[in-house]
């Protein structure tokens, strides 16, 4: 019947749509490198007032970078990961894009 | 003797004294100047070369030759080109690559590195204004701006004195407050440790004001 036929374009039509939002909002990683010159204090400060993070995930955060040299402190598409990483050269902390896997 | 930032009913506060106000507004001073001779190499006034960049395109292919043309073509098809970091250390610490892929940093560098250093200049600049007066009075809105130009004057320092990780960072506070700074290094450090001081206790009492969790 008509209907179905119908059903089954628009469902092709939509899994094409789909697809092509997908493909170009891949998502990136704004990923934060320790150095030994940037304060705890500050990393944290930075942290929450710029990505809104709580306290206790801004110093989880700071912890995994201080310890384990890197972490991913944000993630979205392309653009915004690349806005994140200049703020976060703004403020002087070690800041790079990373395609998400 | 310098006493701490700490939080008051309008902001923040910290007591300097006139050389330790005149020594950080120099060094902001000196940070402005190394950003603006970036700037200035990386994008010159084109004024009087117009003529000559009608013909730079002819020019670089008369150069290229044979790989040259060759990479010509791929940047043709591709994106822009990119811009390379700077070559003092200390700058590029200050401007530092925004992916791991040299090609993609130098991409994202030319789209984002101006930005970056004028946000800096502005910072250095409101910091100077900020040290003309004692004692050193920082609005709400002013005090994240004063605290990344200490960080930025800090970057600069610890470039300049080597610091690479945990134990060369170690050695200078240990090295410092030891007497009398006798070379430019241990006055260096001194400064290091001071401006490190200064904005630890800046961001502890912004630490201490944030609204707690929601």
């Amino acid at each position: 019947m008509s209907t179905t036929a119908g059903s089954t374009l628009t469902r092709e039509a939509q899994d094409l749509a789909e697809g092509a939002a997908v493909l170009p909002q891949r998502p990136y990683h704004v990923v934060v490198w320790n150095d030994p010159v940037n304060l705890m204090s500050y990393v944290a400060w930075v942290f929450r007032s710029y990505f809104g993070h709580s306290s206790e995930r801004a110093h989880q955060l700071m912890m995994q970078v201080h310890t384990e040299g890197r972490a991913v402190v944000a993630s979205g598409p392309r653009e915004k990961a690349e806005q994140d990483v200049t703020a976060m050269h703004s403020y002087g902390l070690q800041a790079t894009l990373e395609e998400a896997e | 003797m310098a006493r701490a930032f700490r939080p008051t009913t309008r902001g923040y506060k910290a007591e300097l004294e006139t050389h330790e106000r005149r020594l950080l507004s120099q060094l902001c001073a000196d940070v402005i100047t190394m950003l603006q001779q970036r700037s200035q190499q990386v994008d010159p006034e084109p004024a009087g070369e117009a003529p000559d960049d009608e013909f730079a395109h002819f020019r670089a292919e008369l150069a290229g030759l044979g790989a040259g043309l060759d990479e010509q073509q791929e940047h043709d098809d591709g994106a822009e080109p990119g811009l390379d970091p700077p070559e003092d250390q200390a700058l590029a610490r200050l401007l530092p690559d925004g992916a791991a892929d040299q090609q993609q940093a130098a991409q994202l560098r030319r789209l984002t590195e101006a930005s970056v250093r004028e946000t800096k200049i502005a910072d250095l600049r409101a910091a100077r204004m900020a040290l003309e007066h004692d004692p050193v009075t920082l609005t709400d809105e002013q005090a994240p701006v004063f605290g990344r130009a200490l960080n930025d004057i800090r970057l600069t320092l610890a470039s300049r004195l080597g610091i690479e990780d945990q134990d060369d960072a170690e050695r200078i506070h240990q090295s410092a407050g030891q007497g009398a700074a006798a070379t430019t290094e241990e006055f260096m450090a001194e400064l290091y440790v001071f401006t490190t001081w200064l904005q630890e206790t800046l961001f502890s009492a912004m630490l201490d004001v944030l609204p707690e969790d929601e």
